[in-house]
């Protein structure tokens, strides 16, 4: 079963690139697009990762993160070449914060101010559920669920495709997690005190917190069996998913990182694997005090401090519930082309963290690969990807 | 799958015997509420003044009511089971429709208030959409995955046909599955010019158009294992048809999930046979987008019990084969049917557990 999920389209739009192949010349070129905040005002001057282009036909108003989950759906199905989908099962697992809360600041606004308004956001909400509209749009005629697992969600979300998949309710999952940069986040996080006034240093030793962002990362998983009847050959496979939760805190990792480090070993189990057949970890990493000393803990615990591991949040800052689906298709990208980008940000290594991300440009061949989400709640997901040809 | 222990925090009180005893007595009045242009309606909130033990609700004291509710609920169902559970080995999938809407609306009152860089580091933190199975984790220690999912009115039955996935894969050997959703005054506002609010408190789920809805609120969860043992009441299955809808001759019961919220729900007509008792109980709890989930209750009770709980309001101007009166039966299947808007349809299936 490990080799029988199939990776055969990727779909990103970020800060880092609305394509995949922009995505990878950022990489390539260690570019950094932060920005002040265009998409609404604001008193606050934190810097911040947004989408530069989305074609027009996808800026949906009031439903940017609709847009961009649908752009990153469609390069992910073109990629995937899959025109039709009406002769498959096909599922939609989406995961996102802000696309599941009704909180359109002006609707409430004038609600507050006049007790009357009328419903079009409210309208615009019922109608936006994220993997509802992705189904509708491209009429798939299966299993689906939005995934409300705080910065986790992308990362669940192709768990649950996986299960999904595996208990044969559907061929074919899209699955990921999509983001907006949003006012009420936006204040949200700057009231915990862990935005970052400057950019994002994810493992370092100054680092002084996180820089929002948005986007989407989309990926098509179907069966070996299906694939290989249109015939499309993928090297590139979905191994395993583990997911455990601290019981500890609703805003802090567990300091010993109990449910980050049983969300390793359970994917690593269902992949089949031990810790040193991973070749690389995507990691969280998102710049905070804490996220980053306990992921960097148990990371080396369990991949040892040799470990290749990188964070991509330095060139797209933290997408929530986008970063799971993103960093999924970063980490597909590092299989697929060999090498792997340096951890942006990161300049000194902390002494209180076992491990340091990697600095430059690496070259990775191995065959397996890990990316991990930490969120809110003590919520922790690990998944394995494989390259077939290697494994 | 099997339904082991039930948890249940409703307007009429905390428990699955207090939706017992509701079950058995039938419509009671519910509360009022004020609406911003001054109307006075009905609706069915869950008051946590009257739960007796303080004691969880002390350890989630920074929660808002929508966790509260959760967690009392979740709690309540592991209670139910009498089973000791293992922290490792219990996952957590909550569903809600409209998550911590109440909590959000208090933030955005903060930005509009006192500006963007003075609003409240907890009322954001409780907005968050799974703040709600967070605290069911960290209060109950429990730490298998936890996951919290929305799919409006198909949240509860995608996160049940999750769970059986989950345990038949045996990502755990517990899952408590459940949904929450609350009652908010913006939330009172869109329902007032949605739906046709009953002003006399009395959901007519057999009118089927027009519809009127009286908006309820409260959690409902169910400790689930492909194990028995606990309060064994029954066993689960769920299945989803797009496109079609299937008629279903062979249960004793068929509960459907009408309750007012969509303007026309005719479809149920064509869903339900003339040979099987029908029944709703969305008069008990009110109308939100987790009918499904007090309706699995009121099956998994009545397959234990071996007792039909009449249907509480009778207005019956099509004719159907209506549960008319409480009464013993030999049970074996019921089965509870739902539509979303796409009239998309879901049968959640309670069959008695073979001894």
């Amino acid at each position: 079963m490990q080799k029988e999920l199939l990776i055969t389209g990727l779909g990103a739009v970020s800060a880092a690139g609305s394509t995949i192949e922009e995505t990878l010349d950022t990489f390539h070129h260690n570019r950094r697009n932060a920005v002040p905040v265009s998409l609404f005002k604001t008193d606050l001057t934190y810097p911040v990762f947004e989408v530069k282009h989305l074609p027009a036909s996808y800026c949906l108003e009031g439903q940017r993160t609709v847009g961009l989950a649908l752009y990153a759906a469609h390069q992910a199905l073109t990629n995937a070449r899959l025109p039709d989908l009406s002769p498959y099962r096909v599922g939609v697992c989406m995961g996102t914060t802000v696309a599941s809360q009704l909180n359109d600041l002006e609707f409430y606004k004038e609600l507050r101010s006049t007790g009357s308004t009328p419903l079009t956001a409210v309208d615009r909400f019922l109608k936006g559920n994220l993997s509802e509209y992705i189904a509708r749009s491209i009429k798939a005629r299966g299993p689906v669920l939005t995934i409300g697992n705080a910065c986790s969600s992308g990362t669940d979300a192709i768990g649950v495709a996986l299960s999904w998949l595996k208990s044969d309710v559907c061929d074919v999952v899209l699955a990921g997690g999509a983001d907006e940069l949003s006012h009420i986040p936006y204040c949200g996080f700057g009231s915990l005190g862990i935005l970052n006034e400057g950019l994002c240093a994810p493992f370092d030793r100054d680092r002084k917190g996180l820089n929002l962002g948005e986007g989407a990362g989309v990926l098509v998983i179907e069966k070996k069996s299906v694939a290989q009847k249109r015939g499309i050959d993928s090297k590139l496979f979905l191994a395993a998913y583990g997911s455990f939760s601290d019981a500890y805190h609703l805003t802090a990792p567990s300091p010993d990182g109990v449910g980050l480090k049983a969300s390793l070993a359970a994917a690593l189990a269902e992949a089949d694997i031990e810790s040193q057949d991973v070749s690389f970890v995507n990691a969280h990493g998102t710049g905070t005090l804490d996220n980053d000393l306990v992921e960097g803990r148990v990371l080396a615990e369990l991949f040892g401090a040799e470990i290749k591991m990188l964070s991509t949040k330095g060139f797209t800052g933290h997408t929530l519930g986008a970063a799971g689906g993103l960093e999924a298709v970063f980490t597909l990208l590092g299989l697929r082309e060999g090498w792997i980008p340096a951890s942006a940000g990161f300049h000194h290594r902390d002494e209180k963290i076992p491990i340091a991300p990697i600095q430059q440009r690496t070259s990775v061949n191995g065959f397996f690969a890990v990316s991990t989400s930490l969120a809110f709640g003590g919520n922790n997901a690990a998944l394995v990807f494989g390259r077939e040809d290697r494994a | 799958m099997n339904v082991l222990g039930i948890g249940m925090l409703f307007s009429r009180g905390l428990g699955i015997q207090a939706f017992e005893h509701t079950l058995q007595i039938g419509w009671q009045k519910p509360d009022a509420v004020a609406l911003s242009e001054g109307k006075i309606l009905p609706a069915f909130l869950a008051n946590l003044e009257t739960v007796p033990d303080k004691s969880l609700l002390k350890k989630v004291r920074r929660a808002d009511k929508l966790s509260k509710m959760a967690v009392l609920a979740a709690a309540d169902a592991l209670g139910d089971s009498g089973l000791p559970y293992e922290h490792k080995k219990t996952g957590i999938i909550l569903a809600t429709a409209f998550g911590a809407h109440v909590t959000t609306f208090d933030f955005l009152d903060g930005i509009l208030d006192y500006g963007d860089a003075a609003v409240s580091p907890t009322t954001f933190s409780n907005s968050v959409h799974n703040a709600a199975a967070s605290y069911i984790s960290s209060s109950l220690g429990i730490q298998g995955p936890t996951l919290t999912v929305t799919q409006f009115r198909f949240s509860f039955s995608r996160a049940l046909e999750l769970a059986k996935i989950w345990l038949n894969q045996k990502r755990c050997d517990y899952i408590l599955v459940g949904a929450v959703d609350q009652y908010g005054d913006v939330l009172g506002y869109v329902s007032d010019k949605k739906s046709r609010w009953a002003e006399d408190g009395k959901i007519r789920p057999f009118l089927f158009n027009p519809t009127c809805a009286v908006p309820g609120e409260g959690a409902v969860f169910f400790l689930m294992s492909n194990t028995r043992g606990g309060n064994d009441y029954c066993t689960v299955d769920i299945d989803f048809a797009a496109g079609q809808q299937i008629r279903q001759d062979s249960a004793e019961v068929t509960i459907i999930d009408a309750d007012g919220m969509y303007p026309d729900e005719s479809v149920y007509r064509t869903a339900v046979s003339p040979d099987v008792r029908i029944t709703a109980y969305s008069p008990l709890f009110g109308s939100t987008m987790n009918t499904s989930a007090f309706h699995l209750a009121a099956a998994a009770l009545m397959m234990k019990r071996q007792v039909l709980y009449a249907a509480p309001e009778q207005s019956n101007p099509h004719n159907l084969n209506l549960l008319t009166k409480m009464e013993s039966a030999s049970i074996r299947t019921i089965r509870c049917i739902g539509f979303n808007c796409s009239l998309e349809q879901v049968i959640t299936t309670a069959r008695v557990m073979e001894k």
